[in-house]
């Protein structure tokens, strides 16, 4: 009798169900994600004016993807990796790709869910809207920006193998990202510093999703740090895959 | 016998016709294989084979080769050259077609902490293309007396219970062979007894299984043939029997036997050493 290799479809299926499933069991973890994007909403109300809603929407969803990609994303890889779920999933009849896959396409969904809770307390709260346009143009800047957080996620969880050092590192990363979202654009610092928060990953994530939500402003530097974004994408997950280890041995 | 070709009938040699009925049986066959860790090398030069209803167990002391000779053949490590063939599958050129024919316990399994039994059974009957209903997945648990622990935590289940479901998972495909990397370790004699006749009852029904184990009793009572693997090679290939039957009279064999009677792990440590392995 012929050996009947599982459809892809029906694998993948059954991956995104479990993974949507352990995403849904871990709530509370989705909802710390929310916490500082919240903060950054409810405690900006006064300087809406002088800065625009979009700037502190674009900072509110920037903090949201690095905060459920950089933790969310890689600590989950790190500890499903130290207990040898990959494992345990690798010697099924299944390609690879499809175990990362499932994870990825969840995360796709976290990044759409953290744009709309910063579209719906921003509306309702500190009263931004946007243009139908502008909301279409900003959940597809989302998802590039989440694609930057994700590879940097990939990477760090390629590079280092403890769980407990990822999970450290990437809180690292988190907080040093919040800082410079906090003061790095405030024109107090050196034009070198400046310029290097705006050309970071977080300032060039931050640049397409605040001109995204207004389009009429797109211009050339708003293009060039879109191609900047996808750019650290493609470094950090070619890094990403070629330090990745499906075991911590 | 001569068997036919197309240019008539002719005669072949007995170690010809051994190889053929061989091959005809088999369900792994490992020829040649080499494993390397940078410049060490794990596995060398193994050759075995696994037979339709049999049992057969792997034995060596610690780093002797087995796991990776194991993880070899699940295809979780890339081997630097050698030939594994599962249920006729060249698992380096049909990789997902030798790993559907298998069904494999890890040393230490682990299943996503957040899902409930019922539902880890369900996703792992989803990736081998089997369409369960939670009805035949209630039944499954059923049958080995868990059906009560379906909405547990595989985490909050304890050593026996959670062997039982590893060993449903790599069983839910009816796989023709079965992988069991020291399936009983740190179970209690109870749980140990039950799931040795789980393993036999699998091998009843005509599967093959291939296991690693530390305990000479498990595969004296268990295993139909078994391996025997030091620094990488195998050492002896042989039904437990026979290979005390073989040594029980060897200096080193007497040597080291207890209360008078050569058993398996005597010739176990006559072959392999006394010393302690890290």
């Amino acid at each position: 009798m012929e050996t009947v290799v599982p459809k892809t479809s029906a694998v993948f299926s059954s991956l995104l169900r479990a993974d949507f499933t352990t995403q849904w069991r871990n709530r509370r973890a989705v909802v710390l994600t929310l916490i500082v994007p919240a903060i950054i909403l409810l405690s900006w109300k006064g300087i809406i004016d002088q800065v625009g809603g979009p700037f502190v929407l674009a900072n509110a969803i920037t903090i949201g993807l690095f905060a459920s990609g950089l933790m969310g994303y890689s600590n989950t890889i790190a500890r499903d990796r130290d207990k040898g779920i990959f494992q345990r999933l690798r010697v099924a009849p299944i390609p690879s790709w499809t175990i990362i896959g499932s994870r990825l396409l969840v995360q796709v969904a976290m990044i759409l869910i953290v744009t709309t809770v910063v579209f719906v307390i921003g509306l309702d709260y500190d009263k931004i809207g946007l243009t139908p346009a502008a909301y279409a143009i900003t959940y597809f800047t989302a998802i590039i920006g989440g694609s930057v957080a994700l590879s940097l996620g990939q990477m760090i969880v390629g590079y280092i193998k403890n769980p407990e050092t990822v999970n450290s590192t990437t809180r690292l990363v988190y907080i040093l990202f919040i800082i410079l979202g906090m003061i790095g654009e405030l024109n107090k610092f050196p034009v070198i510093i400046n310029r290097a928060v705006h050309w970071s990953p977080y300032g060039t994530v931050k640049t397409i999703l605040s001109t995204g939500m207004t389009p009429a402003t797109w211009n050339s530097d708003t293009s060039i740090a879109l191609f900047v974004t996808i750019g650290y994408t493609i470094v950090f997950t070619i890094l990403g895959i070629k330090w990745f280890k499906w075991n911590t041995k | 016998m001569y068997p036919i070709c197309n240019y008539g009938v002719y005669p072949v040699s007995k170690f010809k016709q051994e190889k053929m009925n061989q091959q005809a049986t088999a369900i792994l066959t490992v020829e040649g294989l080499n494993v390397n860790y940078g410049d060490f090398q794990a596995v060398k030069n193994v050759s075995f084979d696994v037979k339709k209803g049999e049992i057969f167990g792997l034995l060596g002391p610690n780093g002797a080769g087995k796991t990776s000779t194991l993880s070899a053949i699940e295809g979780l490590l890339k081997p630097q050259s050698g030939t594994i063939t599962v249920d006729g599958n060249n698992a380096s050129e049909k990789p997902l077609h030798a790993r559907a024919s298998l069904g494999v316990q890890l040393q230490s399994t682990s299943f996503q902490a957040e899902l409930y039994v019922i539902e880890v059974l369900q996703l792992y009957s989803g990736i081998y293309g089997l369409s369960l209903s939670k009805n035949d997945i209630l039944a499954i648990l059923r049958d080995i007396n868990l059906e009560d622990q379906a909405q547990k935590k595989f985490g909050q289940l304890s050593g026996g219970q959670q062997q039982r479901i590893s060993l449903v998972i790599a069983t839910i495909h009816n796989p023709k062979l079965v992988l069991l990397d020291e399936p009983t370790t740190g179970l209690d004699p109870q749980s140990r007894r039950q799931l040795w006749e789980r393993i036999e009852a699998i091998r009843d029904r005509g599967h093959a299984v291939l296991l690693t184990t530390h305990s000479m009793e498990e595969a004296e009572s268990v295993c139909d043939r078994i391996a025997i693997i030091d620094h990488g090679s195998v050492i002896e290939i042989d039904t437990p029997q026979a290979l005390i039957d073989k040594h029980r009279n060897e200096p080193e064999v007497i040597a080291v036997s207890r209360r008078g009677r050569v058993t398996l792990e005597d010739v176990f440590i006559a072959l392999t050493g006394k010393t302690i392995r890290e």
